[in-house]
């Protein structure tokens, strides 16, 4: 392994992971673990996060006052930290969801002409 | 705060869980728990990577790795006390040299003089073609201010000195006679009472003056209720209107200083003459928004049209604007820069040699960076964590350099004559140690961070693999160690070039024959401004007695009196006529020195009679007027005929004075009066009787060392008038080695770096070639044990080593060729690019490499195969 290109696939996700995961906590409280399983599981694990990654991703929006954590018992009945969603969170993820969709609309526009090209 | 500590201490647990679900899901899905721990960690990642960058995004973070470092970081100093000791020192050398040369800079160049705006204070000179910048004549200052409208204030500067009846013994004592508007022109204000009043510029002011601060301190013990007192100067009572404050700075010394009109009163001659330039200089304050350029140009134009209007005084004249700055640093500033560019050569070539110092400790680290890598360390943090390294490296050099440069700066304190930096300080002060500062960080990226980057390429990590001893990526190492050699003989070379120049220069400038003989001659000069000297046979009676006390003394050879001393500042010039030349435009008169002399003077001072006969006793009020004139003199104007018996006159013989001619009765050596680099100029000398001075320079010729008589010479002045203060003692041997001072400083200065940049170098040469000796031992005992001979082996080490000289020389000529040229003005006698020098230089250092080179190759030859193959 490089450290190098591992370095940078953490640098192409990190905005990226921290809307998934704002995105996730949207639908309620959940600990670690099962952000990760669900990022996974709802891309139909096209994005296979590095679920190490995850923490620096999860401090950050805490440091960000973007979201919280509380103390609280996971499904099987141990001791967990849910993290949650702040109002501050919540503008947030409607902010990075519209920019996020018209900047993947102007790249469709720019890639879909390309495409047609190159099936011609 | 407590939220990063809380989240922090919780992190491990929140890990362990995070792995304990996910092995749990994995065996929930069928694998056997070894298994599913397994896939659990891989799929989590580098976990000791991912705990950094979560404490990374609690940002603090740095401060904590920097102490870390730092800890590290002296913990393998104190592991390795020589190299330490080797690395600290060669630092401390570049770094102390550097604080020393700095300050010199900053007192000089750099520190703001204590002015309101000192950017925008020019002053003026006139200047001729036929003797370079000269003083202002008061009639042109009053018609250039009057004109002028670049300039928001002009004000007159009139050098003056008076005679004080001093604390212990009589002193002369100096200052200027400035416009009213001086202090406040320049923002300086007393400390204690009033500034000058407008109305103090006209003749006929009432004699008030303002103290020095240490005048006020000295003589009156810093009494508070000074203002209003008296001082007596020159007999003459005035009166103390204030003091100036204790960092009052000017061109020259200034004891007191009073207004321009108590100076006009006893001069209406220098007021109403426009053609007397006596010692003066304008100093201005340009106009708001007005540039340099645009205010020379004005002046020049009303130099012009003076020099139109008044042909008689101003014809060939013209100004020179001067920032104020450039005025106060005169011919120092092309010495202290090459000396800074030096001194900055001597940092990069310590900055080498610590740099390979890194290079061959990282050589012996790889494995620990290698293996540091793979625990997931980034290659961001290491580099951060060895320049770290170097940065406390560099201070420990920075600060033995600190203390290394008190002591430099007093030595170069004493080598630069205090009347060059003209009221400079130079010390160890804030903006020294904030430069030492800067240089510490610079040394530090320098040498660290090649070596940083170098240790740290990914491709270390095959260092693992195999077991590297033989060292991989050493051929990229080995050249990188070349190129810094290479590099520190190319900087050693421009300043050994530098430093031959100099030398040769000043060896050149001192067998320069000056005309006069100045051994065992001592000088010094009196004013005689007493009452009682206002009639010229009370003046010439204390000149001949002490000429004839002074001859009579035991040990004494001769003594005479002068008015114009080579080498001193004390020339006076006069137009001349010579009886029967086609006469010039105003402008164009021979112009020669004029010297007044005593019968013994020329014997005194050595200078050879080539023609005709010296002055006698017999020369006096009452005998025709007489002349003696140099060979410059007898060369333009006599080319072919004898000059004795010839005569000419002071001044233009339209003048409608009546015509006094002096008769030539003998011609002289020609001497360098401004210095030996400037050539000889035109000379004729008068003597004394025949035009009493009051101010005169005695000179002694002694039988053994000339300052010995000093004292016995005082004694001799005080027995005819007690009061008569004597100063500038000095010898002409110590005139003659001021006068090259700039030149000696600097070369001293230079040879002493490039002292140290060679043997710097030559250890660098020396560590790069031993080191390759080292690691090539292999390879050498392979070469023997197939045959090859000791002497073979002798010369491809000693080659490797010269190809680097070889080439560090090249690139060191050619950038010499450019370099030296900035020096061209130091020089004396040889061209920027002397060839003999270049020469020499490039085989001194060739020399030294071979030597550097000599003790590797000596022991690569003994090199015993048997050991050396067994070794693998």
């Amino acid at each position: 392994m490089s450290t190098k290109e591992e370095r940078e696939r953490i640098e192409l996700l990190q905005g990226t992971l921290d809307l998934l995961i704002l995105r996730t906590l949207l639908l309620g409280p959940a600990h670690g673990h099962a952000i990760a399983k669900a990022i996974e599981f709802k891309s139909d694990d096209v994005l296979q996060v590095e679920q190490g990654s995850l923490y620096p991703a999860l401090h950050r929006l805490i440091k960000r006052r973007w979201i919280s954590v509380e103390e609280g018992t996971s499904e099987n009945n141990r001791r967990a930290k849910f993290y949650k969603l702040t109002p501050q969170g919540r503008r947030q993820l409607t902010l990075e969801t519209r920019k996020w969709d018209k900047l993947a609309g102007a790249i469709a526009r720019i890639l879909r002409p390309a495409r047609q090209e190159d099936e011609s | 705060m407590m939220r990063r500590k809380h989240m922090l201490n919780e992190l491990d647990e929140d890990i362990r869980d995070h792995i304990a679900q996910e092995t749990q899901d994995n065996i929930d899905r069928g694998m056997s728990p070894e298994e599913a721990r397994y896939a659990a960690v891989r799929k989590f990642g580098n976990v000791t990577h991912i705990k950094e960058e979560t404490r990374d995004v609690w940002s603090l973070i740095w401060l904590e790795q920097l102490l870390e470092d730092i800890r590290f970081g002296l913990r393998l100093l104190r592991k390795n006390p020589g190299f330490t000791a080797t690395a600290i020192l060669t630092l401390a050398l570049g770094i102390g040299a550097n604080a020393a040369v700095f300050s010199v800079v900053y007192a000089v160049l750099l520190r703001p003089l204590p002015y309101k705006d000192p950017s925008g204070l020019i002053v003026l000179h006139e200047t001729t073609p036929r003797v370079g910048d000269v003083s202002v004549s008061f009639q042109n200052f009053i018609d250039w201010r009057a004109a002028s409208h670049t300039f928001a204030q002009m004000t007159a500067v009139q050098s003056v000195d008076f005679n004080l009846a001093g604390v212990t013994q009589p002193e002369n004592i100096s200052g200027d006679a400035v416009s009213p508007n001086f202090l406040s022109m320049i923002g300086v204000r007393p400390i204690l009472g009033r500034d000058f009043d407008a109305s103090e510029e006209k003749a006929g002011t009432a004699p008030v003056l303002l103290l020095s601060y240490s005048l006020w301190q000295s003589h009156l013990g810093g009494d508070p209720n000074a203002v209003g007192k008296t001082i007596t100067l020159d007999g003459r009572s005035f009166t103390i209107v204030g003091v100036l404050p204790p960092n009052y700075r000017s061109l020259d010394t200034t004891d007191v200083m009073l207004p321009i009109g108590v100076w006009a009163t006893n001069n209406s001659d220098a007021i109403k003459e426009r053609g007397d330039r006596g010692d003066m200089v304008v100093i201005g304050r340009l106009a708001p928004g007005v540039a340099f350029g645009q205010a020379r140009a004005e002046m020049e134009g009303i130099a012009a049209r003076l020099a139109k209007e008044y042909p008689e005084s101003n014809d060939q004249f013209s100004v020179k604007l001067q920032p104020i700055r450039q005025a106060f640093v005169g011919d120092m500033k092309t010495a202290i820069l090459v000396l800074f560019g030096a001194v900055l050569f001597v940092l990069l070539i310590a900055c080498a040699n610590v740099a390979n110092l890194f290079l061959v400790r990282g050589a012996s680290r790889t494995k620990e960076i290698a293996l540091r890598i793979a625990f997931g360390a980034s290659r961001g943090r290491i580099i951060r964590q060895m320049l770290t390294e170097s940065l406390i490296l560099a201070c420990f050099g920075g600060v033995v350099g600190v203390v290394l440069a008190l002591g430099g700066i007093r030595g170069m304190a004493q080598l630069i004559p205090a009347d060059m930096l003209s009221g400079a300080t130079v010390n160890l002060n804030s903006a020294v140690l904030l430069f030492v500062a800067g240089v510490v960080a610079l040394a530090a990226f320098i040498f660290g961070l090649a070596p940083a980057l170098h240790s740290t390429k990914p491709d270390v990590q095959s260092e693992l693999k195999e077991g590297g001893r033989t060292s991989s990526g050493g051929v990229a190492q080995n050249r990188l160690r070349g190129a810094l050699a290479v590099a520190e003989i190319s900087l050693a070379l421009i300043l050994l070039i530098g430093a031959g120049l100099m030398m040769k220069s000043l060896y050149r400038l001192l067998e320069v024959d000056p005309g006069f003989r100045p051994d065992r001659v001592l000088t010094m000069e009196m004013d005689l401004r007493a009452q009682q000297y206002s009639k010229d046979p009370a003046v010439l009676n204390f000149w001949q007695q002490l000429i004839d006390r002074v001859s009579a003394l035991p040990g004494v050879q001769s003594a005479a009196v002068g008015t114009a001393i080579p080498l001193t500042d004390n020339h006076g010039r006069s137009d001349v006529t010579i009886e029967g030349m086609a006469l010039p435009t105003p402008g164009n008169y021979p112009h020669p020195d004029v010297h007044i002399v005593s019968p013994g003077y020329i014997t005194t001072l050595g200078i050879p009679l080539l023609r005709g006969r010296t002055f006698t006793d017999q020369d006096n009020e009452t005998a025709p007027l007489a002349g003696m004139i140099n060979a410059m003199v007898a060369r333009r104007f006599f080319p072919n005929e004898d000059p004795i018996g010839k005569r000419f006159m002071f001044g233009h013989p339209s003048g409608g004075d009546p015509l006094k001619w002096y008769t030539i009765v003998g011609v002289v050596s020609d001497t360098r009066l401004y210095g030996l680099a400037n050539p000889a100029r035109l000379e004729v000398y008068l003597p004394f009787r025949q035009d009493p001075r009051n101010h005169m320079a005695l000179v002694v010729k002694s039988g053994a060392d000339p300052a010995s008589l000093t004292s016995a010479v005082r004694e001799a002045v005080q027995s005819i008038d007690k009061d008569q203060p004597v100063f500038a003692i000095s010898t002409m041997e110590q005139l003659v080695s001021n006068s090259v001072a700039t030149r000696r400083m600097t070369l001293v200065l230079l040879g002493l770096f490039s002292g140290l940049a060679l043997v710097l170098g030559a250890v660098g040469i020396y560590g790069v070639i031993s080191y390759s000796v080292a690691q090539r031992t292999h390879e050498i005992g392979i070469r023997m044990a197939l045959g090859a001979p000791r002497g073979d082996v002798f010369r491809l080490v000693v080659g490797e080593g010269l190809k680097l000289a070889g080439v560090g020389i090249a690139i060191g000529i050619a950038a010499a060729l450019g370099l030296a040229r900035l020096m061209s003005s130091l020089l004396y006698g040889i061209s920027a690019t002397d060839f003999e020098t270049f020469i020499g230089v490039a085989v001194l250092l060739a020399l030294v490499a071979l030597l550097a080179c000599y003790v590797p190759a000596r022991r690569a030859m003994r090199v015993d195969p048997t050991v050396a193959l067994r070794y693998e």
